[in-house]
């Protein structure tokens, strides 16, 4: 039944909602106004890099903000030719995917011993690992750089996989035990009855359900290794080994004065970082906030 | 899982813990102390150490350079926690109430976390560049030539350059406040509205409160990294002009550089306990409960 009340009350509020105050534009307007502002810092850097990278350099000083009036590609080929980015990027690749199968290894069998029993030094070994995590890293640099070379390892693609994949140890610890706590013992006890020893029941039944977690640590790991520079530079020194953050430094030593040929090398170190955030951009996002919410 | 163990699953544990607890001493626990033991002591990595007591300490706390470098990463946190952390709430307040297109501006915001902080830092050394760069171009074509400067080579502009570079660059901690306040129920905005709530009033009144652990985090987080940054400063001025931009690490670094191991030690165990107790006095301030905020990120399925 409709009463007189409800009658007059629908039509007032979709008016009310119409209605566009002074307030409201106002509102609008700096909504919009935050919105398009660090849109501009985000982004305008970045296209003003680009275009720069596909002009010469006389060009570049005489109009730095109109297209380039020809698209040449003059200087991609002479940063490749003389940065050696090619090889920069594979040594990237290689100590990151490597240090994070490594990370994940270790961390994904130590959380199972972790939070699958009870015993008693458990959580004293887990915390005494998530102390790691308070622990400034950078603040390091001599013992790491000692270690290394008493190891016989610096200067190789090893010295770099094995630390990375020690100092990423305690946030990965803390994520995938956090994540395997969580799934229900009967899942164990089914496996003993089916006759699953300690390894079947780690690498059938509770590393296959930990994907989950394992996957936002092992994100977490990856780009923490392929972003890494302070041990990168501190723990090589050849160009063999030298990962693509080391190598944008030396960007300008090796380019002086041939700016944009450098501006070209920049884009095309951030290529790679870029298209990956955008093919898993969900994965990243989760991955990012996640690991260092809990670190 | 029962409490008897089978000896077979005690060694199966033993076995799985003996990598990362290798690791772990071998990364974590060798090299503090390693670096507590030398910070009292006078070394150049070569010949033999000498113990001299708490000399190392009064050297570098009587270096003028250091007393800078601590002054700069105070700054540096400080505008992390209170500048930089406030616009990303404000910017994921903004975002949320989904304007046309919003899913692309949180992608694009994200982007400089996403590049490497080198990468970001060459990029913005481009910018600030006094021959070639656009910050000048921008002031030239606009007729404030008298505004251009070498702006990461003058002693008065060097650090706030450094500063404005990252301070912009709000995705990372736009995202974790933005996935925070996708949690709040839609019948809290509903129940204010029927009291008569208007917008500002809502966002005021219901978010900020609701989002308040979640902005204490960022800015925890923002304020211990920025005890520790080195990458950019590195970079752009290598501490220069005259020191004016050096930082702790860089610091460390230079002392490593210069073969004074110990005084590059007495400083990073002052960095250390600089960080850990920032993180345990901000962590008491805020009482956070980091674990519970950890968990609900894993309810929501992290940013969404």
């Amino acid at each position: 039944m409709i009463t007189k009340a409800d009658t007059v009350a629908i039509p007032l509020k979709t008016e009310r909602r119409k209605e566009i105050t002074p307030v409201d534009t106002l509102k609008k307007f700096f909504m919009w106004f935050v919105i398009i502002w660090f849109t501009i810092f985000t982004l305008m850097p970045m296209i003003w890099l680009v275009v720069s990278s596909f002009k010469t350099n006389t060009e570049l000083v005489s109009s730095p903000f109109s297209l380039p009036t020809k698209w040449q590609f003059q200087n991609y080929i002479n940063a490749f030719q003389v940065s050696g980015i090619g090889k920069m990027l594979l040594n990237s690749l290689i100590i990151s995917i490597i240090a994070t199968v490594l990370n994940m290894m270790v961390a994904s069998m130590a959380s199972f011993s972790l939070s699958r029993f009870q015993f008693k030094m458990r959580e004293l070994v887990f915390g005494t690992i998530i102390i790691g995590i308070l622990i400034p890293i950078n603040a390091l640099m001599v013992p790491y750089f000692t270690l290394i070379n008493k190891l016989g390892i610096y200067d190789k693609h090893v010295g770099l996989i094995l630390t990375y994949a020690a100092i990423g140890l305690p946030i990965s610890t803390y994520i995938i035990r956090g994540f395997m706590s969580g799934l229900p013992v009967e899942l164990e006890e089914a496996g003993i009855i089916d006759g699953c020893n300690f390894y079947d029941r780690f690498f059938k039944i509770i590393l296959p359900l930990s994907r989950t977690g394992i996957v936002t640590a092992a994100t977490f790991q990856f780009l923490f290794s392929w972003n890494e520079f302070i041990y990168a530079m501190l723990l090589t020194s050849s160009q063999n080994v030298r990962t693509i953050q080391v190598g944008i430094r030396y960007f300008s030593n090796q380019f002086t004065t041939d700016y944009t040929s450098m501006y070209a090398a920049i884009v095309i170190s951030i290529v790679p970082s870029i298209l990956g955030y955008i093919l898993f951009q969900e994965q990243i996002i989760s991955g990012l906030t996640q690991g260092a919410v809990k670190g | 899982m029962g409490s008897r163990l089978t000896r077979h699953d005690k060694i199966g544990i033993a076995l799985f813990l003996i990598p990362a607890i290798t690791l772990f001493i071998a990364f974590f626990v060798y090299p503090v102390g390693f670096v507590i033991v030398t910070s009292f002591m006078k070394w150049d990595g070569i010949g033999e150490a000498e113990f001299v007591g708490i000399k190392n300490f009064s050297t570098i706390l009587g270096d003028k350079v250091f007393i800078r470098a601590i002054q700069n990463n105070i700054w540096w946190s400080l505008s992390g926690g209170f500048i930089h952390v406030p616009m990303a709430a404000l910017v994921a307040m903004v975002l949320s109430k989904k304007p046309k297109g919003w899913k692309f501006f949180r992608t694009v915001y994200f982007f400089p976390n996403i590049i490497s902080v080198v990468a970001l830092a060459m990029m913005w050394m481009a910018i600030y560049n006094n021959q070639y760069g656009a910050l000048n171009a921008i002031l030239g074509k606009i007729g404030l030539q008298s505004l251009q400067n070498n702006w990461l080579g003058q002693l008065g502009s060097a650090f706030p350059a450094l500063i404005i570079h990252w301070i912009f660059n709000i995705g990372y901690f736009m995202v974790i406040i933005l996935a925070q306040i996708s949690t709040i129920p839609q019948d809290y905005y509903e129940a204010a509205e029927i009291d008569g709530a208007d917008g500002i009033k809502k966002d005021i009144f219901i978010t900020l409160p609701l989002i308040k652990g979640a902005i204490l985090t960022c800015m925890t987080l923002s304020m211990v990294s920025g005890l520790k940054h080195f990458e950019s400063v590195f970079v752009m001025t290598n501490g220069g002009p005259a020191n004016r931009t050096m930082m702790l690490t860089l610091y460390v670094y230079n002392q490593l550089r210069n073969f004074r191991y110990g005084l590059a030690n007495a400083a990073a165990v002052v960095l250390i306990i600089i960080g850990i107790c920032a993180i345990v006095g901000l962590n008491r301030l805020f009482s956070i409960d980091f674990k519970k905020i950890g968990r609900k990120k894993i309810s929501t399925g992290g940013v969404k």
